[in-house]
């Protein structure tokens, strides 16, 4: 799994990477020194990001997936309330002209 | 900003479920905390509008979306909107979180936990002071929870914390449900960690509930914490807050987070008042002690 960045910016997309992708997650729990050492990680962060609890990752990538959905949906919610709130005003100015 | 408070305060995290419950009940809420990512989209009225609701009681603004705590850059329109956001509605703090939300191209949409390290510590200190030139003033920091102990770690997480607020001389938001999450997953103490972080820079304070989780590694079953704020405040995040108001001289804001699974108004109003008999209880235990130490 290649990812951007260098030195502790690599690091982090590493993670960001593990917690969005679930290709990159299957990728890296079947194969963990393999992942790293294709991420180009520094030896002391290759030795960190394998010892990773597997169960903990895959609970952390379901919560990360559910606050995805949550923010879209409150994006979503956001938007219609201010068109709802848009076509009011236009609907009240057209009533008054 | 405005001036703040000399005395403490509770109130809650403003959401648009809650709002016309929140309006009705503002003589038991002593401030409101405003996501400024809500806005950020809004129309320019429903911006203005936020002065109507000033006008009935504090406002705080709490980011969620900047990123401080990684090794790269904020995103600079984020800190721009940001900062148009809080010098418009002008509350009376504002604050955000010790974490990182994206890295190269990828949009976490949510806050993960950096690894505890000297870069993270250097990169949000140069973060911090992007956001002090943009928006003129620094957010309180806040502690984030995790499932996962951050890999590449070199600092425990009051140590790491510490260092941020020392170094940027920012206050802190300390979120106790956060604290008590990464305690439980980690193996810390709650206490101890309160005694190794600058409590004299905690200016606000977050409550929220959560749940618990299984997991099972390679046949270890075993009990995981997660921050959801769709659950009441446990009693053990009440008796950190007593503990915070006994160590801390100065005055706290405490908000109540919650963001789905609503219970009855009346719930969430019998939980400000928990978190006020712990205010109170801390207070009483620090005046006890100072006539102690004088006598």
């Amino acid at each position: 799994m290649r990812v951007e960045g260098t030195g502790a910016a690599r690091l982090e997309a590493f993670l960001a990477r593990l917690y969005v992708d679930s290709a990159a997650r299957a990728e890296f729990l079947g194969d963990r020194a393999r992942a790293v050492s294709a991420a180009g990680l520094t030896e002391a962060e290759c030795l960190a990001v394998v010892r990773l609890d597997a169960g903990a990752l895959e609970l952390a990538a379901q919560s990360f997936t559910h606050k995805h959905l949550l923010a879209q949906r409150r994006r979503a919610q956001r938007a219609l309330s201010d068109r709802w709130l848009w076509f009011r005003r236009a609907l009240s100015w057209l009533r008054g002209a | 900003m405005r001036q703040l408070s000399s005395t403490d305060r509770v109130g809650l995290s403003w959401r648009t479920e809650i709002a016309a419950s929140i309006l009705q009940h503002l003589d038991r809420i002593d401030v409101v905390e405003l996501i400024a990512e809500d806005y950020f989209e809004a129309p320019l009225r429903r911006v203005r509008a936020l002065a109507t609701l000033a006008a009935q009681v504090p406002l705080v603004v709490h980011g969620i979306g900047l990123g401080l705590s990684s090794a790269s850059p904020v995103s600079e329109p984020h800190l721009e909107r940001l900062a148009r956001f809080v010098n418009r509605v002008r509350p009376e703090s504002w604050s955000e979180h010790l974490a990182f939300v994206r890295a190269g191209t990828i949009e976490l949409e949510h806050l993960a936990a950096p690894p505890r390290s000297a870069a993270t510590i250097a990169g949000t200190l140069a973060n911090l002071r992007r956001v002090r030139a943009i928006v003129g003033t620094l957010p309180a920091l806040e502690n984030v929870a995790s499932l996962l102990d951050p890999p590449g770690s070199e600092y425990d997480e009051a140590s790491w914390v510490s260092a941020i607020a020392v170094g940027s001389d920012a206050s802190l938001l300390l979120d106790l449900h956060n604290l008590y999450v990464n305690a439980q997953n980690f193996g810390f103490g709650a206490a101890e960690y309160l005694h190794s972080v600058p409590v004299e820079r905690v200016s606000v304070v977050h409550l929220a509930g959560g749940t618990w989780l299984e997991t099972n590694d390679l046949g270890q079953r075993r009990r995981l914490r997660l921050d959801d704020h769709l659950h009441a405040v446990p009693n053990a995040v009440y008796s950190l807050l007593e503990d915070v108001a006994f160590r801390a001289p100065q005055a706290l804001t405490v908000i109540l987070e919650r963001d789905g699974r609503y219970p009855p108004f009346s719930e969430l109003l019998a939980e400000l008042t928990l978190a006020r008999e712990a205010l109170s209880r801390g207070r009483a235990r620090r005046a006890q002690a100072q006539v102690r130490d004088a006598s």
